[in-house]
């Protein structure tokens, strides 16, 4: 089964000028945990609600006035819509995580793949994933 | 199986009038996403890294004169640290939720159990827990 058949698609984006009280707010009325950063059609990283929590009110940034450029994930790990799910559960495993941006071979941004939307293809791969998974309870 | 064979313990928690600044940094300094909260050894609620984004970060409040009863969801899943790991599975997925607080006879806290948990013991568990759930990507 591909990544493209359980992916959560059309993922919404910020800029890196994005302000982290804009950010959640995003995050907020969208009812999502993560946005990608997006400048000229490339993606240069990703923001978490824990991100906007652990860091930004936990160190006492200025919400209103700081980017989500300070604060994002420049690291981002992806997988290929047109991959199969089999390696895509194997990446998440390695990287001990449970979410992948998804690309298309264009690298432009395809959606999101994370540990709920792989269950729904393989409870097996889904378990593993987890049972990988750096624990944050 | 018994859950508190597999449960995650001790378990750090908050005082409902301790301030969101102040459960930000524990969340981050322990790596945790959520903090039973807890008022004369009763549990009275629970704060996760999302409800402060969304009602601390995104909203506008200042995170250290905003307490964590302000912000904490009220209503909290309990199970036995005795009672088999499917029945605590099955409580989570009854109420949507993947992790649960383990309690003992006295409604004192002992322990914590995610989904991330029963996935060591059951990928079958596990998933159906997930699923049950409403993801936020």
């Amino acid at each position: 089964m591909k990544v493209s058949e359980l992916m959560t698609p059309r993922v919404e984006s910020i800029e890196p000028t994005t302000t982290l009280r804009t950010a959640a707010r995003k995050m907020k009325e969208l009812g999502v945990g993560a946005l990608p950063i997006v400048e000229n059609g490339k993606v240069l990283g990703i923001i978490t609600d824990r991100d906007l929590a652990c860091f930004a009110i936990a160190m006492g940034r200025d919400l209103n006035s700081e980017h989500v450029s300070r604060v994002m994930t420049k690291e981002v790990v992806s997988c290929k819509a047109g991959q199969d799910i089999t390696e895509a559960a194997k990446l998440m495993q390695a990287k001990k995580i449970r979410r992948l941006l998804v690309l298309n071979d264009d690298n432009s941004l395809a959606g999101f793949f994370s540990v709920d939307d792989l269950v729904r293809g393989s409870h097996d791969l889904a378990g593993a994933v987890l049972e990988a998974a750096a624990p944050v309870h | 199986m018994k859950v508190k064979e597999i449960m995650k313990s001790p378990v750090e928690t908050i005082s409902p009038t301790e301030n969101t600044k102040e459960a930000a940094l524990r969340m981050h300094d322990k790596h945790i996403g959520s903090l039973p909260v807890v008022d004369n050894g009763q549990l009275v609620g629970i704060i996760t890294d999302r409800d402060i984004c969304v009602r601390v970060t995104a909203t506008g409040r200042d995170a250290v004169s905003t307490s964590v009863k302000e912000v904490m969801g009220k209503s909290v899943e309990t199970c036995m640290a005795d009672q088999d790991v499917n029945d605590a599975a099955k409580a989570m997925i009854d109420h949507h939720i993947r992790r649960i607080v383990v309690v003992d006879s006295k409604k004192a806290i002992v322990g914590f159990l995610s989904v991330d948990d029963l996935a060591k013991t059951s990928h079958e568990l596990a998933s159906k827990v997930l699923e049950a759930t409403i993801p936020i990507h």
